[in-house]
């Protein structure tokens, strides 16, 4: 009762003209921020920031919420149809959402995106009215052993969302670890293979690894594929409604993407692009078309669009009861608050339950804003293809080296993404996937942070990975799960054997 | 610049009429994975692995480094005997749109957003033969224009259009 | 100059006294750019948002904040220094670039005294020693007395960050050994002591103010020379009888080189404007304490920062390239 007492009085709030304009300014600035490959939501709500000292903080907080998951919507199109994710969170969508797009299915891939962006969205906005409190407990209940735990259970999800071979995928993981590494160590401040230079102290940038490996890589790849204009193949413009059955696939997928994105976005640190990695890597072991996963299923870009979306409504439980921000964008919502003297913690939602239920509202209307804007726009984006690619990939390429230079403001990260862009389309020679590594850098100076500082505090007793109970149960459940994967791998491949040897 | 340019399309020619099996070109990336994981081997190492009470500096970078060795001599006999054709590579575009990000690095804070993005969009066209030099010129004047109201203009970022003019 | 402007040169001349007069107001035709040594959203980088927006909107001078972090503010600083010293590139300095790295690395890009106009100092906030309430430590001597029987664990906000060097003064001083804990920031540090794995913390004053009034956490004492109007009641370490001040000061520097007379404007405006009232409002908020200094106090006091905290560094051994 107490919720949709809250929740009806935060509608009134959303749904004030101001509001409802901040927040319609918010969605439109993000989606389109988000097409921009290498130019996340940071670089808009930093723009936006110096506005909202003259806000009210409802206002400020719904607008750059919008900026925030608008930016996820807008993300996902680049990505399917170009194959070049706006931001690193819809690498995933790339693997199922660019075949499509070759297909000529670009139109029902998108029109997919938003409809699982929309359901994750208020799924997300669900678990956020329902559950703030009580994972936000959770969270607290998060130490050290814990978050090493589900990064373990992340890693052995990330191996299977490889669609190649199975052993260049935990390679790739493995290889994304490895450069992890680079930076200085967190726990005992020295530099490792830095080669001396300052900027790589701090570790290479997730966005310069995406925008390398799948932007530049891909550019590289598709002017000579598309020199004879096979990117705009068969393309059917009316086309982009999916049809019954598909709809129907899609629903699941929606569901169980939803749920496993709000669990992660809840978790401060590991985000959306690890929520959308492992809601894809357990979708490809559930549904049924997994045989299809990677070659332009529907449900391959409805699950890691719906995860995403998710995870960034979830995202404001930490941010905002905990005062622990998960991404860069995330300190930028407390910087905005702090403008205000509010001060993110454990009594935010009640000494400023209108904030909170006045965002949470706001993500309703803030996605059906995002639908209402992005289902006209399908079919604009889809005649985008119609430009010829000659002018079409200067353009791109321009737009990651700006987006990339406007992380730190500094040219020695296009220097680096020019490094990874060349290791990326080596990378497509040797037929190793980007993906998995992209989740492992992610997951790796994490997994190692962890686990040092459990030992720390434990003194060295690594018995309190297993005795602790959160981490114990994850522990036990990771290494099922291995054990069920390389098993079934197995039995797979003595199948294919024996079909092999009646065949001859 | 156009000499050069024709250099690597008769280059270009050159390798798409040989087609290798994949087996030689995969074993190369896995040799080069290999390269590398040895290469964190030997610096973890220099940094020093601790115990296993108090984890070194090296430690993560031994371990990742020793288990991605395996799976690298793992992929290069999968690869061996991989008998399918190998992907073309495509030089020409490599070169062009590594040279283009070279340009873009070392032109935006020297001679501004503006002149920066121009050269960049002439230097990423060049593999393109179908543009012609008017249509690159032309392309990369619009696409300047564009980045300067759009980045500079509409999202405020702290570029200089135009700088040492 | 506007009716708005000239309120605030006579206000600001009131509140120098004895400084040479300069005008405050616009010192250059071309936008102002402000290096910020960390990403948006930090107290830091709202300082120098709400400096950029006072400077145009009271004094008519564009300006622009530009966030270059990395390598602990050492990029943002060789950026600054390499730049030209007239006046359109400034940056909002703190210990981290021009107190700890001179000592922490070996081989720095920049002199941060040679290879800069130091300007004008713009406050500093207090950090403070906190522990779990629930651990029967109620003051210091308690603390000192479980660290030596028990040992004890703290978490700091990074190795070499200025919590770090605190904890590393604060055993030389106790004469205790602490376990030090690093983390990224003091947020995930806070969210770890609250989960219980850790056992005490060094963090700014303000940001903790929930957690104190809750009893959520128990600050034992201040690393400040005076005691905090936020909290009035909780002691210094210097009262307590233990020399420990270490402050997390900002101020804002230019390349080297700059013209007197520039120098001179930009330090009497940004006086004015930390004297405004709402800047007041807004920097006692976040626990910040503004004490008007000349630049060639300011550039002092930066020196003075160098040499006091570098037996700490060395003992903290950071050991940095």
């Amino acid at each position: 009762m107490e919720i949709i007492a809250g929740f009806s009085h935060g509608l009134m709030v959303a749904l004030q003209p101001e509001n409802l304009l901040y927040c319609f300014i918010g969605v439109t600035l993000g989606t389109f921020i988000g097409v921009l490959p290498g130019i996340g939501s940071m670089a808009a709500i930093a723009m936006i920031l110096p506005l909202t000292f003259y806000l009210e903080p409802t206002s400020a907080l719904v607008m750059i919420a919008g900026v925030y998951y608008g930016a996820e919507y807008g993300g996902s199109i680049a990505s399917i149809l170009m194959n070049i994710p706006g931001t690193p969170s819809s690498s995933i969508t790339c693997i199922d959402g660019y075949p499509m797009a070759r297909q000529g299915r670009a139109g029902v891939a998108l029109f997919a995106s938003a409809i699982a962006s929309f359901g994750g969205g208020m799924i997300g906005m669900v678990v956020m009215a329902v559950l703030a409190p009580v994972l936000a407990q959770l969270a607290l209940n998060f130490g050290p052993t814990e978050y090493f735990a589900v990064i373990l259970l992340g890693l052995v999800a990330a191996s299977a969302v490889s669609n190649g071979s199975p052993v260049k995928g935990v390679a790739m993981v493995v290889a994304g670890l490895m450069l992890g590494t680079i930076g200085v160590d967190i726990t005992t401040g020295a530099e490792r293979f830095t080669m001396g230079i300052p900027e790589l102290r701090d570790g290479v940038s997730l966005v310069i690894v995406a925008m390398g490996l799948f932007g530049v890589g891909e550019l590289i790849v598709s002017i000579k594929a598309n020199a004879s204009g096979a990117h705009q193949n068969r393309i059917d413009y009316a086309q982009f409604y999916p049809t019954r059955a598909e709809w129907k696939a899609m629903v699941a997928p929606i569901l169980r993407g939803g749920g496993i994105g709000s669990f992660f976005g809840a978790l401060p640190g590991t985000g959306q692009t690890v929520a959308s990695a492992v809601a894809y890597a357990v979708e490809k072991k559930l549904s049924p078309a997994r045989a299809r996963f990677g070659q332009g299923a529907v449900e391959g870009v409805a699950v890691p669009e719906s995860a995403n979306n998710s995870a960034t409504q979830t995202a404001f439980i930490p941010t905002l009861t905990l005062g622990v921000p998960g991404s860069a964008s995330m300190a930028l919502v407390i910087g905005a608050l702090m403008i205000h003297g509010i001060v993110p913690g454990p009594r935010l939602l009640v000494d400023h339950s209108d904030l909170f239920w006045g965002l949470v509202a706001s993500f309703l209307i803030g996605n059906i804003l995002l639908l209402i804007l992005n289902i006209p726009l399908i079919g604009l984006w889809v005649r985008l293809l119609q430009i010829p690619y000659k002018y079409l990939y200067p353009t791109i390429i321009v737009l990651i080296c700006v987006g990339v230079y406007s992380i730190n403001n500094n040219v020695f990260d296009v220097w680096l993404t020019l490094a990874f862009g060349w290791a990326g389309y080596l990378m497509r020679l040797f037929r190793f996937e980007p993906a998995p590594l992209l989740i492992g850098f992610v997951l790796g100076p994490m997994m190692e942070e962890q686990l040092r500082r459990a030992m720390l505090l434990s003194r060295g007793d690594a018995g309190v990975f297993l005795t602790r109970p959160i981490s114990g149960v994850l522990i036990v459940l990771t290494v099922v799960l291995l054990v069920w994967s390389i098993l079934s791998a197995l039995r797979a491949k003595r199948r294919v054997r024996a079909a092999m040897r009646s065949a001859e | 610049m156009p000499s050069v340019i024709s250099v690597f399309q008769r280059l270009q020619q050159a390798e798409d009429t040989a087609r290798p099996p994949h087996a030689w070109l995969g074993a190369l990336g896995g040799v080069a994975l290999l390269a590398l994981s040895v290469l964190f081997i030997w610096g973890g190492i220099e940094l020093g692995v601790g115990s296993p009470r108090r984890l070194g500096t090296g430690a993560f970078p031994v371990l990742t480094g020793i288990a991605l060795a395996l799976l690298s001599l793992a992929v290069i006999v999968m690869d061996l005997r991989d008998t399918s054709d190998a992907e073309r590579p495509d030089w020409l575009a490599f070169a062009a749109i590594g040279a283009a990000l070279m340009v873009f690095a070392s032109s935006v804070e020297r001679i501004g957003l503006a002149p920066g993005v121009f050269l960049t969009v002439i230097i990423a066209s060049l593999p393109d033969p179908s543009l012609p030099w008017r249509g690159k010129l032309l392309l990369g004047g619009i696409v300047a224009l564009g980045c300067w109201g759009l980045f500079i203009g509409a999202l405020g970022l702290p570029f200089d259009a135009f700088k040492g003019f | 100059m506007s009716f708005r402007a000239a309120t605030a040169l006579t206000l600001a001349a009131a509140l120098m006294g004895s400084t040479a007069l300069a005008e405050p107001g616009a010192w250059s035709d071309e936008p102002v750019r402000i290096v910020v040594t960390f990403p948006p959203g930090g107290t830091s980088d709202l300082i120098a948002r709400i400096l950029a927006q006072y400077f145009e909107s009271e004094f008519g001078q564009r300006a622009v904040v530009d966030n270059r972090p990395g390598a602990g503010g050492t990029v943002a600083a060789d950026y600054v220094a390499q730049q030209d010293p007239d006046g359109t590139t400034l940056i909002l300095g703190n210990n981290a670039p021009f107190t700890i790295a001179p000592t922490q690395f070996d081989s720095l890009p920049y002199d941060p005294m040679a290879g800069f106009t130091h300007i004008a100092y713009l406050g500093a906030s207090t950090p403070a020693l906190y522990v779990q309430p629930t651990m029967g430590i109620a003051t210091l001597d308690d603390f000192i007395a479980y660290a030596n029987e028990n040992g004890i664990t703290y978490g700091s906000s990074g190795v070499g960050s200025i919590t770090h060097i605190l904890g590393q003064a604060v055993d030389s001083a106790l004469g205790i050994e602490q376990i030090h804990v690093p983390y990224q920031g003091s947020a995930p540090a806070i969210q770890d002591f609250r989960a219980g794995v850790l056992e005490s913390y060094y963090d700014m004053l303000a940001q903790n103010r929930d957690l104190i009034n809750d009893g959520e956490t128990l600050p034992l004492a201040l690393a400040a020379p005076a005691r905090s109007p936020l909290f009035p009641q909780i002691p210094t370490f210097r009262e307590l009888g233990y020399d420990v001040v270490i402050e997390n000061w900002t101020g804002l520097s230019g390349p080297a080189g700059m013209d007197p007379e520039t120098v001179q404007t930009i330090h009497d405006t940004v006086e004015a404007i930390m004297a405004m009232q709402p800047v007041v409002d807004q920097l006692a908020q976040w626990g910040i304490t503004h004490t008007a200094m000349t630049s060639e106090e300011f550039t002092g006091f930066v020196g003075g920062t160098i040499e006091t905290w570098r037996p700490l560094i060395l003992s903290a051994n950071v050991n940095g390239g």
